[in-house]
């Protein structure tokens, strides 16, 4: 026969070829990790998780909350003074600075976002007593929050006596702690509360389900999830200038990831090298992620981003482990500049991909 | 007993009403001659609408043809040896290629043996179009120099265009929005708004490094410095 009869031959062989290659990738690609995946189990730490949080409606007290960054991260401790005040709010000024105080006004709002939080801890790993333990000299309760593998990603000592939580830790993947908190020399008394202080609230503008809905429908990137765990537990947005700025909060119920999106594109000049002193470091020293510029490491274990992107800026505020940070970010459109972006950022909006 | 006539027709169309049908149909079985007509008039149409089939085409034919009469086949047969069982596939003349009933004109109208195409001569025509590929195929190895060529080049060229239009239109649509305005993100209120539904001190208004150094002794990890029991 002809050439064409032996390349028709030969097509069909390679077709299958090229379709079972493509079937292996879009199942390993489904597949997720053995530990991407909620915890099953009896969550029976979840009644002392709660007592917790209404805890804090009920319970005047002040201390100094000691917050301890990845190990290695330089300046990783970071000492506030808190005051809370049922019904008046929660006052925090770091030591030594009491001028820069943020007072943060109880809401309804925040209650409901405990609610959802508590919910995305309780769905995502298993939430179980863990025995008792002393703390500062005080009785806690321990609770621990595993992966399905059975790892620790994160612990809570809440006091046996008032409910109040003492202290807590959130664990990168490997066991080594990413970010700690806890309350010392805790006064069951009304503190020193900053007169003049207004306090402040969420942003008032709640997105509704049909509301983002409908911004995703006009090109917000708006995802549901940016990671198997980290689930959008809130959305509010606000204006500066006429314009819209959408704060998204993600959260796996451990930490808390932030992303700010506004219409528009940074200045030319803009660098977001050096900003308020934060020298581009993650754990450990090293940057986070290299695909959206470098997160910027704060004191004590929190990130900052920004970015432009598909005509949106971007700005992520992370109190998280820097591998959630790191995988924050990356699910969100990147910044690329290439031939290869452009032509990814065209298939986008043309809707092919 | 007055026959069909005209309404046998109308019966095979089906286009008699329903009490003429019955009618006819009753006729028919009693009248041997009108249902003879009847059978006939019905085959007759059947193979009208064989006739009506689409024709196979006359290029795909031609190759056909060409390649049972390629000389480097291994059939073990001549060129104009007829295969066994008859003539081979592509051997006979395409549909609709043969000569019409009654002769061409000025041929006699007989059917001689010499009007028949023998299978080694008859797909001159037919034969003569995979020549018209081959300057096509010709043509884009003439244009594309470095690649050699090979079957279904004009299927590579297709994508290889197709491709290029797709990238190109991406690349345009992926272009910079001029209207998108320059922003600078406001960000000490960003930390804020993270602070309170964190509960956490803002990030971006955290003092330097500096500040945080000799931490107390007792500062170490929560999990670090508690006696735990289970």
């Amino acid at each position: 026969m002809s050439a064409e009869g032996h390349s028709s031959a030969h097509s069909v062989p390679v077709t299958l070829l090229v379709v079972a290659l493509l079937c292996a990738l879009l199942l390993t690609a489904a597949h997720p990790h053995a530990t991407a995946v909620p915890a099953e189990g009896r969550d029976d730490g979840m009644s002392v998780l709660r007592r917790a949080a209404a805890a804090e409606d009920e319970v005047a007290y002040s201390g100094v909350r000691e917050v301890t960054g990845p190990e290695g991260t330089e300046g990783r401790r970071l000492n506030v003074r808190v005051v809370n005040r049922p019904g008046e709010g929660l006052a925090m000024a770091p030591v030594g600075d009491e001028d820069s105080t943020l007072v943060i006004s109880p809401s309804s709002a925040l209650e409901s976002l405990d609610d959802r939080l508590l919910r995305m801890l309780r769905d995502t790993y298993d939430v179980s007593g863990a025995g008792t333990a002393v703390l500062e000299g005080r009785e806690t309760l321990l609770v621990e929050a595993e992966r399905a593998d059975g790892t620790v990603a994160g612990r809570f000592w809440v006091d046996t006596a008032t409910g109040l939580l003492l202290g807590r830790t959130v664990y990168e993947a490997d066991g080594e702690p990413a970010l700690s908190v806890r309350l010392t020399g805790l006064e069951l008394e009304v503190g020193d509360w900053p007169e003049g202080e207004s306090g402040d609230s969420p942003w008032g503008d709640t997105l509704t389900v049909g509301e983002r809905d409908g911004l995703r429908d006009e090109g917000w990137p708006l995802p549901e999830y940016l990671d198997w765990n980290l689930r959008l537990v809130d959305a509010r947005s606000t204006e500066y200038a006429g314009h819209r700025v959408v704060h998204a909060v993600y959260s796996d119920g451990l930490s808390q990831v932030s992303v700010f999106t506004q219409r528009g594109k940074l200045d030319t000049e803009h660098s977001p090298t050096l900003r308020n002193g934060y020298v581009g470091t993650g754990a450990g020293g090293g940057s986070v992620t290299t695909q959206h510029g470098t997160i910027f490491g704060g004191d004590a274990g929190q990130y900052q981003s920004m970015w432009q992107a598909n005509g949106f800026v971007y700005t992520v505020l992370a109190d998280a482990p820097a591998g959630l940070a790191s995988s924050a970010v990356t699910a969100l459109p990147g910044p690329g500049s290439g031939f290869w972006a452009r032509v990814h950022r065209g298939l986008s909006r043309l809707g092919l991909l | 007993m007055d026959h069909l006539g005209e309404r046998l027709s109308a019966l095979i169309d089906g286009e008699l009403g329903p009490v003429e049908h019955e009618s006819a149909l009753i006729h028919l079985a009693k009248c041997e001659s009108c249902r003879f007509e009847a059978d006939m008039m019905r085959r007759l149409k059947r193979r009208l609408h064989g006739l009506c089939e689409p024709e196979p085409d006359m290029d795909f034919m031609g190759r056909l043809t060409s390649l049972s009469r390629d000389p480097g086949g291994h059939s073990g047969h001549g060129p104009s040896d007829p295969p066994p069982g008859g003539a081979g596939f592509g051997a006979r003349p395409p549909l609709g290629s043969s000569r019409p009933l009654g002769g061409f004109p000025g041929d006699g109208g007989a059917l001689s043996a010499e009007t028949v195409p023998a299978p080694d001569t008859a797909p001159t025509e037919p034969a003569a179009r995979p020549d018209r590929r081959r300057i096509g195929s010709d043509r884009i190895a003439h244009l594309f120099p470095a690649f050699p060529a090979f079957p279904g080049g004009r299927y590579a060229v297709a994508g290889f265009a197709v491709a290029t239009a797709l990238l190109g239109s991406a690349f345009v649509a992926g272009g910079d929005s001029e209207e998108a305005p320059v922003v600078e993100p406001p960000l000490a209120d960003y930390a804020v708004e993270h602070a309170v539904t964190s509960r956490y001190i803002p990030v971006v208004d955290a003092p330097p490094p500096t500040t945080a150094e000799a931490p107390p002794t007792t500062a170490e990890a929560p999990h670090g410095s508690v006696e735990t029991t289970r």
